[in-house]
């Protein structure tokens, strides 16, 4: 017991380290700080405009459940992904064959501490930040419940994990996962309360047992059936690279390394357009409850345009997660030459799998030919600017600056000093004039400038920084 | 004719000095050793001289290029070997050999001839088209070793070229290290295993808390005296720092 007690203690130290280190000491400890801050201004805006508080509640549940699924992915998945995201990392979880303890047992400590970790630095701040719309009683039920929903999904995650690490056919994992998604949503009404968001709203016994027992049935099952040896079959490939390079402009052999590392990455391109879906879920939902508050139909052509645009995080974030500045530095290749790289590979990406996405969603909602060029105007040109505004902030690691106070701050002002502007003007022009139209283009024109600028004016920047150490 | 010179090189991190005052020259046609413990500045002094770390003082002549104002056309001319460091984890091994021909302006045809010729020395063949991510760490070496040499750069610099290679494949690599320079090409080795550097350096220099305390030339070691002993000397310690019971006795706890 006191060796899985000091381990415990240990990792939470390492846990708070790694983020400190990272992120830069007191900016990452005034993180939870900006979430209450952001979370308020957030739900507050959201009631004063006559959104129901059980439907924020419902909402941030749901992002819960989402953070629990991805956090502690990447320290379930081993070593090399640890090595890809964030250099040479080792982490206690990893000591299996060194520490008087078991695989499985280390799996069930960092279990326990990323539940304790993120529920007191991130579910705490959230739940404050709904205690102006909330009476002073719901508060610890809420935290409760979000703290149930994070860990959820966390031992949904290494439940599939553990599912993986037996050989099972990872198509027949993604498969299975849709039907159950189907499943879930067929049967929501059934099913909802026995989450908890449904104990949540009708907090029982019964609910309550059902809440616990099927996270600790995943816990189990997922921390029995993880196998600690397995190793995943060599995989060979015939030389792709070549036809990489013929393809990309100037045969550049940076944007054809890029695009081939996303493309051999678990999901291939298919997870550049999964980001793309999911914003374009949010951007449906966003686009429904602006015209269920205002009881006005924002232009769909120019709202999807707008918050579309938005994939170019994503997108960045995919193109830049395989490698790292240094890998470059042992050639003859200046760092300004693997920022212009992913820019390429940015154009080549980026675009055409957001422009099918505004093209599918504007005809779907029926956005007139103004409105849609308009949008589509808009979205080719705060692409640059979101790429320039990213690059500019965050430079070759866009994953670590989401937790970075200052930085992450400046990109929210970033991207609202654009976006609320223009989602207003949705909002607020009933029917798209040939001079709305050009006024959006001159927007859209503007924009990709301005990112153009802040891209350039960046690089020296980053070249220093990295000659610097 | 020299291969490359350093004056007063400055480098801290912080609070932490890596580099004091390093002065130091090495010609070319030499396979020149460093030596030093831990946190002596190996690492750092090979980061600076590639162009990839600005120093804060010093200067430094690298081929005749000034690794400070021109890191690219250093990287150009010379190899960098890395200690563990691994290969792009989504590319197969010749995947990545055509990607560092391509960015060091090499023919294909040309790399493919060099890749088989090192796949062969380093035995490897059969796993040339094996994802990097998915070999061992001895592969991963082997790849790592050859993308090094493989535009025949005048200048290599090999940090523990020889780690995680089993033992025919070590001695291939050293019978080759100890021929690379006959061309007039130099090598820079850093290691930690003295016999090694004694066996293939032709002179070796020891790093003591950034600054280079010692010069040797292996072959002129005396019979009686092995470079070992000359390493601890010029680090400060003795022979009975290698014998732990002395440790034990003079620190029952074993711990720090």
């Amino acid at each position: 017991m006191t060796v899985v007690r000091r381990l415990f203690v240990e990792m939470l130290r390492e846990e708070w380290r790694m983020h400190s280190h990272l992120f830069g000491g007191l900016r990452f400890a005034a993180f939870p700080i900006f979430i209450a801050l952001v979370g308020g201004a957030t739900a507050w805006a959201l009631t004063e405009t006559g959104t129901d508080v059980s439907t924020i509640v419902a909402g941030v549940h749901v992002l819960v459940l989402f953070f629990g699924l991805q956090t502690g992915t990447v320290g379930l998945l081993g070593r090399d992904v640890m090595q890809n995201l964030l250099g040479d990392v080792s982490l206690l979880v990893f000591s299996g064959h060194t520490l008087p303890i078991s695989q499985r047992g280390l799996l069930g400590v960092f279990l326990v501490k990323d539940a304790l970790y993120y529920s007191l630095l991130f579910l705490l701040p959230i739940t404050l930040a709904l205690a102006p719309a909330l009476a002073l009683p719901a508060l610890p039920l809420l935290w409760s419940t979000l703290v149930l929903t994070f860990v959820l999904g966390a031992t949904v995650t290494l439940t599939v994990v553990a599912i993986l690490t037996r050989g099972v056919n990872r198509l027949a994992v993604v498969l299975g996962g849709v039907g159950l998604l189907a499943l879930v949503w067929y049967a929501r009404a059934a099913i909802v309360p026995f989450t908890p968001l449904g104990l949540y709203e009708q907090p029982t016994i019964v609910r309550a047992v059902v809440v616990v027992a099927t996270i600790a049935v995943l816990g189990v099952v997922g921390v029995a059936g993880y196998d600690p040896e397995y190793a995943k079959p060599s995989r060979t490939a015939e030389n792709a690279y070549a036809r990489w390079r013929d393809r990309v402009p100037g045969g550049d052999p940076l944007v054809a390394k890029t695009l081939l590392d996303v493309s051999r990455s678990s999901g291939g391109f298919g997870k550049v357009a999964v980001s793309a879906g999911v914003l374009l879920a949010v951007s449906v939902f966003l686009v429904d409850l602006v015209a269920d508050i205002t009881r006005i139909e924002p232009r769909p052509g120019i709202a999807f345009g707008c918050i579309l645009a938005l994939t170019a995080f994503t997108t960045y974030n995919w193109l830049t997660q395989y490698d790292d500045v240094s890998f470059y530095q042992r050639y003859p290749i200046p760092v300004s030459r693997v920022f212009d790289a992913k820019g390429v590979a940015f154009a080549i990406v980026g675009f055409p799998v957001s422009i099918a996405f505004y093209v599918a969603a504007a005809w779907w909602q029926g956005a007139g030919l103004l409105d849609a060029v308009a949008g589509l105007a808009l979205l080719v040109g705060l692409q640059p600017y979101l790429f320039g505004l990213t690059v500019a902030l965050a430079g070759l690691d866009p994953n670590e600056f989401l937790f970075d106070t200052t930085r992450f701050a400046l990109y929210t002002l970033g991207i609202a000093l654009v976006l609320v502007p223009v989602l207003i003007a949705a909002i607020a022009i009933p029917v798209v004039e040939p001079v709305h139209a050009a006024g959006f283009v001159g927007v859209g024109a503007v924009a990709a400038v301005v990112g153009v600028v802040l891209y350039r004016r960046s690089i020296p920047g980053w070249t220093e920084r990295v000659r610097n150490g | 004719m020299t291969a490359i010179e350093t004056s007063s090189l400055k480098r801290t991190y912080g609070d932490v000095t890596a580099l004091a005052d390093l002065s130091l020259t090495v010609d070319e046609g030499e396979l020149f050793g460093l030596l030093g413990p831990n946190g002596a500045g190996k690492t750092t002094t090979i980061e600076i001289l590639t162009g990839q770390l600005r120093p804060d003082s010093g200067t430094a002549r690298v081929l005749g290029v000034d690794p400070v104002a021109e890191p690219v056309e250093v990287r150009r001319r010379i190899g960098i070997l890395p200690e563990q460091e691994s290969p792009p984890s989504f590319l197969t091994a010749r995947e990545y050999f055509d990607f560092v021909g391509d960015v060091r302006d090499l023919d294909d045809a040309v790399v493919e001839d060099r890749v088989a010729d090192w796949a062969d020395r380093l035995s490897y063949e059969n796993k040339l088209d094996t994802l990097c991510a998915d070999l061992s760490r001895g592969q991963q070496q082997k790849v790592m070793v050859t993308q090094a040499f493989l535009h025949r750069p005048d200048l290599v610099f090999i940090d523990e070229p020889l780690v995680n290679l089993d033992p025919i494949v070590q001695e291939r690599l050293k019978r080759f290290l100890e021929t690379y320079p006959e061309d007039g090409n130099t090598i820079v080795l850093s290691t930690h295993d003295i016999d090694v550097a004694e066996e293939l350096c032709t002179r070796v220099g020891v790093l003591v808390d950034g600054e280079l305390v010692a010069e040797r030339r292996p072959a002129e070691l005396s019979p009686d005296e092995s470079l070992l002993d000359v390493f601890l000397a010029d680090v400060g310690s003795t022979a009975a720092d290698l014998n732990p019971s002395q440790h034990a006795t003079a620190d029952p706890s074993g711990g720090e």
